[in-house]
């Protein structure tokens, strides 16, 4: 009930902890920029809807991308909203390339940057072909790791080149093994043994680098799970173990296990609805006037579906294309 | 030269003072409005009872004071004597929620302020709580803490005032401090007869339920006598979880059938041991 640690600490430490300050500096900008609003409805009102909306999570809808990636929940949203709004890609088993993932992300965050949607693009596919086409998960479960724990993967990367070249960022020991050897090995050929760095001296870096890391970190115990599997691992080969491992998922809290990840009855009950309610509605328009073209009435449902859509997907209505498929 | 100098200088600290102007009359806007106060207050609010999750207590919070402030109906034609009453004490409910009561200074001082709430009442009349809203409010309390009402009955008898007492800031706190300990006592025994309890049967084995409540009695009964720290030592580790352990291993050995225990029975126990450590009012 009570978690000891939160009363211990100092006001500001507490303040800065749960992101407080973050999100009332928020609530004021929101309210200067809408001004009017408030003359109508109160506000203490228009507080009390910006703050049920971050508990929501729907407070990232269309935020500029600085404030969605502002505090690990924001993050957390973000993937929750872009997991539900494009579900149906991954239902109906499209692939996409790189750059319509991108677009769907803009259509959600508009200045989001497109080197972030590359890095999760590199996880899935490895190599530099990078038009491929990914499957849904896939691409979300990557785009997960990269942009959750964006600041610690720069840090990893960091450490994981440090020690390609041979330096041993935590000890001062200079390895016997020249450095020159390892900078030669993209030249191929024998290097498949030696590919990558050795797990275990990974891990200690990274559990150096979890313990003063200030941004979010995947649980420690879990990165060792994952680097105890093998001798030696490449860095996307670490990121590729971190997106799959399901642990590193449920700690995130953010998506579904991946086997749920389609499984969303509520939603699948309202578009059931939607689709028997419009065949019934043209159905019923079919028979009082044969004549007229059914398109017209076909445009009409679908409006009206997306209209219902976006009331059950939350407050704020989305404006993403929206193709029923029949 | 310097003319030009001059002008450009103009120029830029006009442009700066703009700046500044847009930011003064921001400010000046939000203070008018009463942002500034508004978020002042919620944030000591947030400081003092360090809730667990902020932000779903801000939204709370705003939500209170958004019901309370005169733009939604509060203005309009006075409400009826009952209605006020009513008002007063959901005000008072929503104050001593706000902290719990293992914070206890956060806790007294929202105590205080509901006991002002409260005793502000008619203009007539002097300022003071009566009996009756005390009463009434210990009730609500009780029926919002969702334990049945024959368990925490006999605590309401022990501290309820008379309808016509006058209730001192004291006794209103102790009050409120023994019903919100005991609603947290009576949901922990839930929890406790939730682990005995067989689900198919939706009752637990008699021995087992009555052992527990032995230690449970015998780690309230060593608290007893004076102050001292070492009784909750002691009581602690009676009903650590090896002391509770063996105390039911030993029930259930003997091997007598018995007609098992059901939650509200158990409840019941568990809340008249504790009751009957609250000395009654008067």
């Amino acid at each position: 009930m009570l978690s000891p640690e939160r009363l211990a600490l100092s006001d500001y430490e507490y303040l800065a902890q749960r992101h407080v300050l973050t999100y009332m500096e928020d609530a004021v900008c929101q309210l200067l920029e809408n001004r009017e609003d408030i003359s109508q409805y109160g506000i203490a009102r228009f507080f009390t809807e910006y703050f049920n909306s971050v508990c929501q999570g729907t407070h990232i809808l269309f935020r500029e991308f600085s404030f969605i990636q502002a505090t690990p929940h924001n993050r957390a949203s973000f993937l929750r909203a872009f997991w539900r709004c494009f579900r149906t890609v991954g239902k109906n088993g499209d692939l996409l390339t790189m750059k319509e993932y991108h677009c769907l992300l803009q259509l959600l965050c508009p200045d989001f940057p497109l080197e972030l949607t590359q890095k999760a693009a590199r996880i899935v596919l490895m190599d530099d072909a990078m038009d491929c086409l990914m499957s849904f998960s896939d691409f979300l479960f990557a785009f997960q790791i990269q942009f959750y724990y964006s600041e610690f993967l720069d840090s990893v990367a960091a450490i994981y080149q440090d020690l390609l070249s041979g330096k041993n960022p935590n000890t001062v020991i200079v390895p016997t093994s020249s450095s020159g050897q390892h900078r030669h090995r993209p030249a191929l050929g024998e290097t498949s043994m030696l590919e990558g760095v050795e797990a275990s001296l990974f891990y200690q870096c990274l559990e150096n680098l979890c313990d003063r890391h200030k941004y979010s970190c995947p649980p420690p115990a879990l990165v060792k799970e994952v680097l105890s599997n093998v001798q030696r691992l490449t860095f996307y080969g670490f990121l590729v173990a971190l997106s799959k491992h399901h642990g590193i998922n449920q700690a995130l809290g953010a998506l579904p296990d991946k086997g749920d990840l389609m499984h969303d009855p509520a939603m699948d009950e309202e578009l059931e609805r939607l689709v028997v309610r419009s065949r019934l509605h043209r159905t019923l328009r079919q028979h009082r006037a044969e004549k007229p073209g059914a398109f017209g009435f076909q445009r009409r449902d679908k409006s009206e579906a997306l209209e219902t859509l976006s009331s059950a997907l939350g407050p704020t209505p989305y404006p993403y294309r929206w193709e029923p498929r029949e | 030269m310097a003319a030009v100098e001059k002008r450009r200088q103009a120029v830029a600290s006009a442009a700066s003072r703009a700046a500044v102007a847009a930011a003064d009359s921001e400010e000046d806007f939000l203070r008018q409005v009463g942002v500034t106060e508004m978020l002042r207050a919620a944030l000591l609010k947030v400081l003092e009872a360090r809730p667990e999750e902020p932000i779903a207590f801000l939204a709370h919070y705003f939500e209170n004071v958004g019901l309370r402030s005169p733009a939604n109906g509060g203005a309009g034609e006075p409400p009826g004597q009952l209605l006020l009453q009513q008002q007063r004490l959901g005000r008072a409910l929503w104050h001593l929620r706000l902290a719990h009561h293992s914070q206890r200074t956060a806790f007294n001082n929202n105590v205080s302020v509901a006991y002002e709430c409260l005793s502000a009442s008619g203009r007539k009349k002097q300022p003071g709580l009566d009996g009756r809203t005390y009463s009434e409010l210990l009730k609500r309390i009780c029926r919002d803490g969702e334990a049945p009402e024959e368990v925490v009955a006999p605590l309401l008898r022990k501290i309820q005032c008379r309808d016509h007492e006058a209730v001192p800031l004291d006794v209103f706190r102790a009050g409120m401090l023994t019903c919100f300990v005991l609603l947290e006592f009576v949901a922990r025994a839930g929890a406790l007869f939730q682990l005995l309890e067989e689900p198919a049967l939706a009752a637990a084995d008699r021995r087992v339920a009555q052992a527990a409540l032995d230690s449970l009695e015998g780690a309230l009964q060593a608290g007893d006598g004076a102050n001292v720290p070492a009784h909750y030592l002691e009581a602690g580790s009676r009903l650590g979880p090896d002391g509770l352990a063996l105390a039911m291993q030993r029930a259930a050995a003997g091997r007598r059938p018995c007609v098992p225990m059901m939650r509200d029975e158990f409840l019941g126990k568990a809340a008249a041991l504790f009751i009957a450590k609250v000395k009654p009012v008067g």
